[in-house]
């Protein structure tokens, strides 16, 4: 892959010159300016021109920056992911754009060759060099559970990142432990953040995380030494600002209550909205539903019809039971569906309106019964309550006080 | 001892048990505002003009408003998915509706809030002040002086204050202007700030009225009446309404000019003026009241000395 | 007893008031199937009480924010309040208006009264939402004196605890005095003057307060405005409400005492009903002038004939409180015993409904509304109903409350002595007395 190593004597030379030197042509050059145009449309100083050209005449200027790749426990899926850009030339072009001095699964040699190479690399660019960490760390049991050259990776990250000018935590492991620290997390991993608090550190989480966004990261450090603004998990803005949800393609879908019920029901098959099926999208952020991976289009979870799992959330990956239906936060209804002006306000129960007419009657039946036991003396003319009367009233039982009909006023 | 006490001495101790009442209850009166049939806006008053006209239904400013109030959305009958609420109601403190004529084309978008009358009916009627104009006029509620007896709910007539009814510490919700979430930070209420198309605006009321007036005399006869709805309403109210369909069809009730506090304190604000009625009532009760026991003590008295016994026991 | 020679076991009549009289039922098994059927309701519904109270009122009622009030306001204490209104009418007319005769009945109608209002009160308890703020209540810079609402919530407690309860105290003093030792009477001849110099002022209370919270029921609804279709929505309510409450006052207490003497053999002057029956005419006269001023002058009085649906309801209301108040004019349906009943339960009903319609059927908010109360509403409206009930049975049979001669209280009686001594006491059979005013 890597067409012509460069002697590690010589000075790096700018992105032009080495693109010249590599033979790739300008077109090829122009694509990948537009592509990170694309993964980072703001936020980004070196794209923030009007052209892929201008992109172009500022990056070539620029000193291809010295990237140091260290893998923890990973399973080099972020490393795939930079590898896989869909074009042939897209790979070579990528790592001639970067000089990436050490990473241990694109490199030739091995064994002491590559523990040498590290060490020279690290001399050499100490201080200048960009560290890229792929993988957790193991922190239980003094961090046996994965080694490097007989040293534990504790010691290498801590040796290592002392000396990088920036590190970027690439993938979701690197940046706060990802699947390893899934439960019940038997290596104790965590994320580069977690061991280097002071470092400045740029978390790309993801699952895998899209490549561009980690190029445009290195690569405007490499231009003005800065780095892009980044929310409370220092994650770059420009990439994590905004929810999947949001420029979801099936949205349209879920505004009009079209949901996939079932994998490979009618539904799935029409590309409709996966929410019911689980999909974290609405709590995600995550710049997925606009920059595909491999450069082409829908290639992307939610694009092959399976749902989001939320690889960028700290709170949601690995921790939420990937079909488990996320709570959504403040959407209003589709515009399609309004309040009427007047609805109707409460019901009426069968039950309560019997109870009421079973009450009505024994109240007007017990004021029949004793107006009727009063015909019975009015015979005699006599005040209410005499003799007779109170004769034939001791059966009667004692009389509501409620008046007959009382309750159906 | 013969006769309890001597009239003189009776009315001594009505009046000194009606000063204690007065003097408790006298400082509220006297801070209490009047109720003037129609009362005239301060100057600082805050509103807000909705244009029914220009409204697209886009419900911009209902997720707003729920998350500037921290309200979770209401989607029992979207089956848990959308913010659908079917009115205001207790996780609904502002929503778009829809007037649909069955008929014909006609339509139009209504948003519903607190109207923030300028003498509120609940604010008259709400026994402990739970509910009060606040700064620029904004109608709030105080949780910890509610006692939950809904008389605002009753009062209001655009059935605004919404009750808990799912709750064991039940609220009264209802817009409050974002007072305490956004006014008092300087920044205008959640629902005027979200609206994307000018829909509904904020201002000063007699700023937004102007507007209002103005847009009625650029487009005459594209707004129903031409006139303001909320400018007399109920004595005025601090979000006014423009419309193109009648504003009882979007379900604006029609109300008179006078306000509701005025109608109702007009007569018992004379009678319970420093207590003055029932004092009254009870030195003229009081008298026949003494009269009549007086009565019965020499009765007694008289029975005590025919019979020997000492009083009735 | 006036005029009458006491006897020589020197046991007089009250301990404070001794123009009002009375004697227990010491007869009969106090514990009859209807009785044990109205505890019944009265454990349904203080069973849903307990579960209200742990309960939040959405589940349980069928209130909702465009009708925010449910029968237990409405019912129990707006409507019923009014029957509960004995008291007031009658003190009012004894007292003030010297109507002597009408003492002697006063005990039965403070307490009816006391327990409508109380049951009512508790009800009430239930239904408001955040009873733990009630506090303010004793504290008056939070008071927003223009509110109706604080009028009544503070005025009704205080009236039905207070000076009700004040009101009702000779029963409990003479009950203590009767079955008590010598210590007790002791202490009773002691507090008895103090009591007496408290009656006069205590009652002027028991009069005004009433008088200010009956009349704010009515004032209550006027806020609600256009809500109340204009048959009933009127600048002059809160005079209406006041005179519906002496109007089912009187009607009620003439209803009850007719009940409640025939049920218990109790010998009652026919001079008493018929003062009543008189001033519940001209009471039921006076509600009517006023209704139809009313009318006349809010220019309403075509919407009242319109023949429509809600002026069906309001001929109906107008027609029961109407045919009372003519009947009753004529001297032959005064005095027979089954058309007095009929004719107060009539205005009961009359009064009540007037009561009840602008809270219920006449209250249109522009919000379309459906509230029917929910059965665990009702049953509790019913508890609290038939729990006033069983107390009422309780005191008439345990307590003085029963117009009677002293002579015929039955001394051995002991309360709680269940089952109920069915033969008379041998000392003086309660039935035998004669007709004591």
């Amino acid at each position: 892959m890597i067409s012509s190593p460069v002697p590690s004597t010589k000075p790096l030379e700018s992105i032009d010159e080495r693109l010249r030197m590599s033979g790739v042509s300008r077109r090829s050059f122009l694509v990948f300016c537009t592509s990170l145009m694309i993964a980072a449309p703001f936020g980004l100083a070196i794209t923030d021109k009007k052209t892929p050209e201008d992109v172009a005449a500022g990056l070539g200027k620029v000193i291809r920056p010295p990237i140091i790749w260290l893998h923890f426990q990973d399973c080099t899926g972020c490393t795939e992911s930079l590898l896989q850009t869909s074009h042939p030339g897209f790979a070579d072009l990528i790592l001639n754009v970067i000089s990436l001095e050490y990473h241990e699964t694109l490199m030739a040699g091995s064994g002491l060759q590559a523990r040498q190479a590290l060490d020279e690399a690290v001399t050499k660019y100490a201080g200048k060099f960009i560290l890229v960490v792929e993988g957790s760390i193991p922190t239980k049991d003094s961090g046996i559970y994965m080694k490097l050259a007989g040293r534990p990776a504790l010691e290498v990250l801590a040796d290592v990142g002392g000396k990088a000018a920036a590190i970027v935590a690439i993938g979701s492991c690197a940046s706060w432990g990802g699947i390893p620290s899934a439960d019940p997390d038997p290596t104790g991993a965590v994320g580069v953040a977690d061991l280097l608090p002071g470092s400045s550190i740029v978390n790309i989480p993801g699952c895998p995380p899209n490549p561009y966004t980690m190029l445009g990261v290195v690569l405007q450090y490499a231009a003005d030494g800065t780095l892009p603004e980044a929310d409370e998990q220092r994650r770059p803005k420009f990439a994590f600002d905004r929810d999947i949800h949001e420029h979801c393609p099936r949205r349209a879908h879920f505004d009009a209550g079209n949901f996939v019920k079932q994998y490979g029901d009618e539904g799935h098959r029409e590309g409709w909205c996966l929410y019911e099926m689980g999909c974290k999208g609405p709590d995600t952020h995550a710049g997925c539903s606009t920059r595909h991976f491999n450069e082409i289009p829908d290639v992307w979870p939610i694009g092959v019809g399976a749902p989001c799992i939320g690889c960028t959330e700290k709170s949601i990956a690995f921790r939420v039971p990937m079909f488990e239906v996320v709570k959504l936060h403040t959407i209003a209804a589709p515009p399609t569906s309004y309040a009427a002006i007047g609805t109707t306000y409460g019901t009426i129960s069968p039950l309560a309106t019997g109870l009421v007419g079973i009450g009505v009657g024994a109240a007007a039946g017990a004021g029949y019964i004793a107006s009727r036991k009063f015909s019975r003396v009015e015979a005699d003319e006599s005040i209410p309550g005499s003799k007779s009367a109170g004769a034939t009233s001791t059966k009667s039982g004692p009389s509501d006080p409620e008046p007959p009909g009382g309750a159906s006023a | 001892m013969s006769v309890a006490l001597s009239r003189r001495q009776a009315f001594k101790v009505m009046i000194g048990l009606g000063g204690v009442a007065v003097s408790t209850v006298l400082p509220k009166t006297l801070s209490a505002e009047e109720h003037p049939a129609h009362p005239v806006a301060p100057p600082d008053a805050i509103g807000m003009l909705y244009d029914s006209t220009i409204c697209t239904g886009c419900k911009a400013c209902m997720p707003a408003c729920n998350e500037a109030n921290g309200l979770a959305a209401d989607s029992v009958l979207s089956g848990g998915i959308w913010d659908m609420p079917t009115g205001l109601n207790a996780q609904t403190k502002n929503i778009i509706e829809l007037y649909q004529d069955p008929h014909s084309d006609e339509f139009a978008f209504v948003k519903k809030q607190c109207m923030h009358c300028l003498d509120p009916a609940c604010v008259t009627g709400c026994p402990f002040g739970s509910l009060e104009k606040s700064d620029w006029g904004a109608v709030t509620w105080n949780s910890s002086l509610c006692i939950g007896c809904r008389y605002c709910e009753v009062a209001c007539p655009f059935e605004v204050p919404q009750f808990e009814w799912e709750s064991w510490n039940p609220k009264i919700v209802k817009c409050e202007f974002c007072y305490d979430q956004r006014l008092k930070k300087d920044l205008e209420p959640a629902c005027t700030a979200a609206c994307p198309t000018g829909a509904v605006i904020f201002g000063k009321r007699a700023d937004l009225l102007a507007k209002a007036k103005d847009r009625i005399t650029n487009a005459p006869g594209k707004y129903y009446e031409d006139r303001v709805y909320g400018e007399h309403e109920a004595g005025g109210t601090q979000v006014l309404y423009l419309s193109s369909v009648s504003f009882q069809k979007i379900g604006l009730p029609k109300l008179g000019t006078t306000s509701l506090g005025h109608y109702a304190t007009k007569v018992t604000s004379l009678i319970y003026k420093w207590l003055s009625g029932p004092i009254l009532m009870a030195g003229v009760l009081g008298f026949f009241i003494r009269r009549n026991w007086n009565r019965h003590e020499l009765e007694r008295l008289e029975h005590e000395k025919e019979t020997g016994f000492p009083d009735q026991l | 007893m006036k005029g009458q020679q006491l006897t020589a076991d020197k046991r007089g009549t009250t301990l404070i008031n001794h123009w009002q009289y009375g004697v227990p039922v010491t007869r009969g098994p106090v514990l009859t199937p209807v009785l044990l059927v109205l505890m019944g309701i009265a454990a349904i519904g203080l069973g849903l009480c307990a579960v209200r109270f742990f309960s939040p009122l959405g589940p349980f009622s069928s209130m909702n924010s465009a009708y925010a009030w449910g029968i237990w306001k409405t019912f129990n204490v707006m409507t019923l309040t009014a029957l509960g209104s004995g008291p007031l009418a009658l003190g009012l007319a004894a007292w003030v208006f010297n109507r002597q005769k009408l003492h002697v009945v006063m005990r039965t109608a403070l307490v009816s009264g006391f327990l409508f209002y109380a049951t009512g009160l508790c009800a009430l308890g239930f239904d408001i939402g955040r009873p733990w703020n009630f506090y303010s209540a004793i504290l008056p810079w939070r008071w927003n004196s223009e509110s109706a609402m604080l009028e009544i919530s503070i005025c009704m407690p205080l009236y039905c605890f207070i000076f009700l309860s004040f009101e009702i105290l000779p029963l409990f003093l003479e009950r203590l005095y009767y079955t008590g030792n010598e210590k007790s009477r002791a202490f009773l001849r002691h507090v008895s003057p103090v009591i007496r110099k408290a009656y006069p002022f205590a009652i002027i209370g028991a009069y005004v307060i009433p008088l200010m919270h009956q009349s704010s029921l009515g004032g209550l609804l006027l806020l609600a405005g256009t809500k109340i279709n204009p048959i009933w929505q009127s600048p002059v309510m809160p005079l209406l409400y006041l005179l519906a409450a002496g109007l089912c006052g009187f009607a009620f207490t003439i209803f009850l005492l007719l009940v409640v003497c025939l049920r218990y053999a109790r010998v009652l002057d026919a001079g008493v009903l018929t003062e009543l029956a008189n001033l519940l005419s001209g009471v039921c006269f006076a509600f009517l002038a006023v209704r139809l001023v009313d009318l006349v002058v809010r220019g309403q009085l075509h919407t009242a004939f319109a023949l429509n649906g809600m002026s069906w309801v309001f001929l109906l209301e107008t027609s029961l409180i109407l045919a009372p108040a003519i009947a009753l004019r004529f001297r032959r349906v005064r005095e027979t015993p089954r058309s007095l009943l009929n004719m107060a339960a009539l205005a009961c009903v009359g009064g009540t409904a007037y009561r009840f319609i602008p809270t219920s059927i006449a209250y249109m908010p522009p919000h379309s509304t459906r509230y029917f109360p929910s059965a665990p509403e009702l049953l509790i409206a019913a508890g609290w109903i038939s729990l006033g009930t069983v107390a009422f049975v309780f005191a008439v049979n345990y307590f003085a409350v029963l117009p009677g001669e002293a002579t015929a209280w039955d001394h051995t009686f002991r309360p709680f002595g269940w089952p109920h001594r069915a033969t008379p006491s041998p000392l003086v059979p309660a039935i035998t007395v004669e007709s004591g005013i």
